[in-house]
């Protein structure tokens, strides 16, 4: 589904990619760590499109077609997936309006018609049910004055609704309590299916009590350093990133 | 009634009476285009032509905002639509300029007066139910020749009464026109008034607008004006607070593209106290759009228990476009609560990437990033019927304005 060869990305001066490989396939979930600065964050707002970042080397494909041709909004439709690690507050766009919007961009794409406000609403009210929340959250601004954990779940609310084939998701474990993480995760546990991919981008190993990766890699300093599977999570946190560090730099 | 044309002499001299950009209010607009129409017509003749049949920008109006509308066109009253206001309570009656004075002491009123407009009372009394607004349908047609029009409204309520009032600029033609108009409305002790203003005039089109309001006692104003079109608009809004207990909220929008100039000049003075006023105005800007916010209040002597507080906030979609912002306070009370604040800025380019990255395009986004900014002002406009026809019209004009602004 995403093939990433040799990727290299730049931000002003600052290169942040050294030259990153990876392979995800439909139906894998893998999970991507690394200390603070070691470029995860790069590396999810590249494959969303950001236009801060540049490419300087490499390749990104998805389904086939050079990825960093594509717009994010062509990114969007084609599946691809961001849960952000800081959901933007948006006053005065309502966030039934723009789960609607989104869906509709989506289906408008794939040449279906647009959905219907029941249908809209039947499926937005069942979504909310899998997360917890409350569906007085659809007429409030989108995310406007919502806490850390509401923002997350309203992030996951997005991607249960666009039902992404691939979806990327940076840090979505922080900042919540343990209550808001069990529903967080019981969402992104029930997108899992074999024709979707998911990432999870996490400084700690924690999310993954809740969602067992298929593959775990550790990033360190703009490169993949280590990859393995879930095991791979757990040595981490006994040892620390410096093991990484050393080891890689051994 | 026919139209009277108005005296050459009078409206020479009406003219040259003009302020020039030299003058401290008039330094950001500056009127010679109108100086230019006015002399023009002159040559012409500056006969007072017949508005002719509605154009359907106006008919659109009248169906889409459910009011009793009252039809002014090219500055002369509509006798049937005069006629058809019945409303217990509520009185429309042609004001003789022999019995009337000039209410507002301006160079812009001298010319108003020069232009011979119908004059217009609204009188309101205890005994209106409020049934639908009053619509000033104000409409002017310049298809044939340059022209100038005016329109002058007294809007009196008295003690305890309440009324609601539209006021709706549109004009449609070719050739260069200038409206003038000047309301008055006088609010009695716990009257209260909710009075929208919608500006949607040709491009080419020139306006400019005086609303002088009096504050009786415990009596509020509501008010919000909406200015989508024109060339070059002028308003000026002044309100005076000479009763306590009386409080003013104004605000407005002002959506700008190419070539357009608007300039939203409100004064408040406050004389007694406890009284509040708030204002907030808000822009948005396209090409070479250039717009103006002067926001002055004057707190005087012994006005203890003022709260007035001012905000502007403009939206530039372009590198052309300029804004003139400029909030004035002068306090000389002790008492007193007054905050001003002011902010120009782009659109959120975060929150634009969160949205293309949920699949809408990018235009998409900056057209659903500007309706939001501008939607904190209808969602403060008074006359909750209307809300949603001006949200659509909105939309539309920002459609507009937001396709034109380079990236």
């Amino acid at each position: 589904m995403l093939e990433i060869k040799n990727l290299k990305v730049v931000i002003g001066d600052t290169e942040i990619l050294r030259g990153l490989s990876l392979s995800v396939n439909a139906g894998e979930v893998h999970a991507i760590m690394g200390p603070n600065g070691s470029g995860k964050s790069t590396l999810a707002l590249v494959i969303a499109g950001h236009t801060d970042y540049k490419v300087s080397g490499g390749t990104v494909r998805y389904k086939g077609q050079n990825l960093l041709d594509l717009e994010p909004e062509e990114r969007a439709r084609e599946g691809i997936f961001l849960g952000f690690q800081y959901p933007v507050e948006i006053p005065g766009v309502n966030n039934a309006y723009l789960l609607k919007a989104a869906v509709n961009a989506k289906r408008k794409y794939q040449g279906l018609d647009e959905i219907d406000a029941f249908e809209f609403l039947k499926l937005a009210k069942e979504k909310m049910a899998l997360l917890d929340m409350d569906t007085k959250f659809l007429n409030r601004g989108v995310n406007e004055g919502f806490s850390g954990g509401e923002k997350k779940r309203n992030e996951i609310l997005q991607m249960a609704m666009l039902e992404p084939s691939l979806a990327i998701l940076d840090e979505t474990d922080s900042g919540l309590d343990i209550d808001a993480l069990r529903a967080v995760a019981k969402g992104i546990n029930a997108l899992r299916s074999p024709d979707r991919a998911i990432i999870l981008v996490t400084h700690y190993q924690r999310l993954l009590d809740y969602i067992t990766p298929d593959y775990v890699h550790v990033l360190s300093e703009g490169r993949i350093v280590r990859s393995g599977d879930e095991s791979l999570a757990l040595q981490l946190e006994e040892k620390g990133y410096d093991w990484i560090r050393e080891a890689a730099s051994a | 009634m026919n139209a009277a044309t108005p005296s050459p002499d009078a409206l020479r001299a009406a003219i040259a009476g003009l302020p020039t950009t030299h003058h401290e209010d008039w330094k950001y607009t500056d009127l010679s285009f109108i100086t230019d129409i006015g002399n023009q017509w002159l040559d012409q003749g500056a006969s007072v032509r017949s508005v002719g049949e509605l154009p359907d920008a106006a008919k659109k109006i009248q169906k889409k905002i459910d009011a009793d509308w009252l039809i002014i066109g090219n500055g002369v009253v509509d006798d049937e639509s005069l006629a058809a206001i019945d409303q217990p309570g509520i009185a429309v009656t042609r004001i003789d300029p022999a019995n009337d004075e000039q209410a507002i002491d301006s160079p812009l009123a001298d010319l108003n007066t020069a232009l011979l407009p119908d004059r217009l009372l609204i009188h309101v009394s205890v005994d209106a139910k409020q049934a639908r607004p009053i619509g000033l349908l104000i409409v002017d047609n310049a298809d044939s020749a340059t022209s100038m029009s005016a329109a002058r409204v007294k809007i009196e309520l008295d003690a305890g009464s309440h009324t609601s009032i539209i006021e709706f600029h549109t004009s449609s033609g070719d050739e260069d026109h200038y409206a003038n108009s000047i309301v008055s409305v006088k609010l009695g002790d716990h009257s209260s008034i909710d009075y929208v203003r919608i500006q949607d005039r040709d491009r080419r089109h020139c306006q400019t607008g005086h609303l002088a309001v009096s504050m009786g006692r415990d009596s509020r104003f509501d008010h919000c004006v909406f200015d989508l079109g024109g060339h070059l608009i002028r308003n000026d809004v002044h309100i005076d607070i000479a009763k306590p207990g009386a409080s003013a909220s104004f605000n407005g929008i002002y959506l700008a593209g190419n070539a357009q100039h608007i300039d939203n000049h409100t004064r408040v003075d406050h004389r007694v106290g406890p009284a509040d006023s708030r204002q907030e105005y808000r822009g948005i800007l396209s090409g070479n759009a250039r717009c103006v916010w002067n926001g002055k209040a004057v707190v005087h002597v012994g006005a203890d228990g003022t709260d007035a507080e001012q905000a502007n906030h403009n939206l530039l979609l372009s590198e052309k476009a300029e804004i003139n912002a400029k909030p004035e306070l002068e306090i000389y009370a002790e008492d007193v609560k007054c905050s001003h604040g002011t902010t120009i800025g782009q659109l959120d380019e975060a929150a634009l990437f969160y949205l293309q990255t949920r699949g809408l395009s990018r235009q998409q986004a900056k057209e659903i990033l500007t309706r939001a900014f501008a939607q904190a002002i209808v969602s403060k406009s008074p006359i909750a019927s209307m809300r949603e026809a001006l949200a659509e019209m909105i939309s539309t004009k920002l459609t507009d304005i937001v396709e034109g602004a380079p990236e």
